[in-house]
């Protein structure tokens, strides 16, 4: 029973890493390779907010919301007034960047040696969430307020205008739309919603390390996305089921020990190339990434 | 009445490498559009002309921002203030009351006829992320009456029972070409622009769409809007003109009533070949 709580907790953290990271890729046609490096963001802050300031989880969710939105800012001004293939070059500097800091910036993050004893948030006086069940219900709140606001983003006169945005640029600005705009504040949005699934890895986990923030991170959350399917949210829930899910199952097929690991990447890999060429647009999705 | 777009001394151009007599390599400016001077009266329709390569479409890119000039000026009127529109970007210069209906049919495919209507519509306020969110009912509410106000004019456009408000669910992308040109058309109608910039619009339709877009472009003179209109059929030209204009090398080279211009003896020579 706490294996099957365990992997709905996770698949909640990734309902969120998705359904963010929908905004920008599958609504607005802004792919980017640094939200990784955003959930880390949002991960360390959530572990100052905790253990240096000793702030409950409301403030401490949204100081990691705030920063993580702000810092994303400084990547969105300049990087989204660069075009296509450039701007995913800006995402991926600014995850190697990202990484790199954690990483070397011992005296404040401890580097490689990760952060132990992370603290359970307090809702509020003394009232601590610890342990699986709670967790569990922590985290299925959350995801369902962040499916719940991004549904209604996407189906609003803004979520339309990033549609509009993705479809025909040109267009949109001569219909009078400042498209650089619209993609800031998808990128802000986005962002400031990842760091809500650092708050809760790190919480969940109580350690953190740079590795678990790396590029690799950010591939695996795009190709989750991908594989749901973008533009909607259905996508992003059954895209962080699958990759959650997927290699779960394959531990049951009864794979040899000794190459049960690297059998399961690569049966991983070939649905992946399967999926993208019979269904390009994924699972669930009403969109083919451009 | 006065013009509501004023064009003076107005250049584009670029460099190109081209062979010298002795064989080397030098840099030669080309221009696209050259000292180009044009006043555009309100509440009229003006036909530009020309063969390709004029430099029709680039003055429209010139006009809507979307390139930026060597040289000159354009000063546009919309009522009483003069506004420059050298250097300002595109979506101010909507905001600022043109609209651009481009050669393709740049419609939002993905999105639904409805859609596509109604993200042209004026809705800025509406399109931020937070009152969305927050406001609710109040958003609800206005995208009501964006909704029958485009309803409004697809009923004025093409009759109550138009087969476009049948297809208002389905993808723009379904729509057949001409369809897709008349809501290229029908999208600038959201939003109460002073001049309108259509470039072909009447381009790769049959008799029927194009005898539609005829009568929507009168419409907007209907509604004291101005339309600058690039066209090559001449018989639409004829019908609806009130001036026309002949570009060639990047310049208005002739400008008067549609028939004297159809008619002159060089613009028979170098444009239409008979």
């Amino acid at each position: 029973m706490e294996y099957v709580i365990h992997l709905i907790i996770l698949i909640n953290i990734y309902i969120i890493l998705t359904t963010s990271t929908n905004l920008l890729v599958g609504v607005t046609n802004l792919l980017s390779l640094g939200q990784a490096a955003l959930y880390g963001i949002g991960a360390y802050l959530s572990v100052l907010a905790l253990m240096v300031f000793h702030w409950p989880l409301i403030p401490t969710l949204l100081f990691s919301m705030i920063i993580t939105g702000l810092l994303s800012l400084l990547l969105a001004w300049p990087s989204l007034r660069l075009k296509g293939d450039y701007f995913v070059l800006a995402t991926l500097g600014f995850q190697l960047i990202v990484f790199n800091i954690l990483y070397n910036w011992v005296s404040v993050t401890r580097g490689p040696y990760g952060i132990p004893g992370i603290p359970n948030p307090k809702l509020f006086g003394d009232v601590e969430i610890s342990g699986l069940w709670a967790f569990l219900a922590l985290s299925l709140v959350l995801a369902v307020i962040v499916i719940f606001l991004f549904h209604n983003l996407i189906h609003s006169p803004f979520g339309r205008a990033l549609r509009g945005v993705r479809d025909d640029e040109l267009s949109m600005q001569a219909l009078g739309k400042n498209v650089t705009a619209f993609k800031i504040q998808a990128f802000v949005i986005s962002s400031a919603f990842i760091a809500i699934s650092g708050f809760l890895y790190a919480t969940y986990v109580s350690y953190i390390d740079p590795t678990s923030f790396n590029l690799d991170e950010s591939i695996f959350i795009l190709s989750a996305l991908i594989v749901g399917g973008l533009g909607n949210i259905r996508g992003s829930i059954i895209g962080a089921l699958v990759v959650i899910l997927l290699p779960e199952a394959l531990r049951f097929i009864g794979l040899p020990d000794s190459v049960a690991a690297n059998m399961r990447q690569i049966i991983y890999g070939l649905a992946l190339i399967v999926l993208m060429r019979f269904r390009p647009q994924g699972i669930a999705g009403n969109y083919t990434i451009k | 009445m006065g013009d509501i777009l004023t064009i003076q001394s107005l250049s584009k151009g670029f460099s190109r490498q081209v062979k010298n007599s002795a064989g080397e390599d030098v840099d030669e400016q080309y221009w696209i559009i050259h000292q180009l001077f044009l006043n555009v009266p309100r509440g009229k329709v003006i036909a530009l002309i020309g063969g390709n390569g004029a430099g029709k479409t680039t003055l429209f890119n010139l006009i809507s921002g979307f390139i930026m000039r060597d040289s000159g000026s354009i000063s546009f009127k919309p009522e009483w203030k003069n506004i420059e529109l050298s250097g300002m970007s595109p979506h101010l210069i909507t905001r600022a009351g043109i609209g651009r209906m481009f050669q393709d049919n740049h419609i939002f495919s993905e999105m639904s006829v409805l859609d596509n209507m109604l993200v042209a519509d004026s809705a800025y306020l509406a399109e931020r992320p937070f009152r969305s969110l927050l406001f609710r009912n109040k958003t609800r509410k206005e995208e009501n009456c964006r909704l029958a106000k485009a309803r409004e004019i697809f009923d004025e456009l093409f009759g109550v029972d138009n087969p476009f408000w049948e297809k208002r669910e389905q993808p723009a992308g379904n729509l057949s070409y001409g369809q897709q040109r008349l809501l290229g058309l029908s999208r600038l109608f959201m939003r109460n622009y002073k001049l309108l910039l259509l470039d072909e619009p009447t381009a790769g339709v049959n008799p029927e769409v194009i005898e539609q877009i005829k009568q929507l472009i009168l419409n907007f003179i209907k509604n004291n809007q101005t339309v600058l209109l690039i066209e090559h059929n001449l018989e639409v030209v004829k019908d609806i003109a009130d001036f026309c204009c002949y570009m060639e090398n990047g310049r208005i080279a002739l400008m008067g009533t549609p028939e004297d211009v159809i008619n002159n003896e060089e613009v028979r020579k170098s444009y239409l070949r008979f």
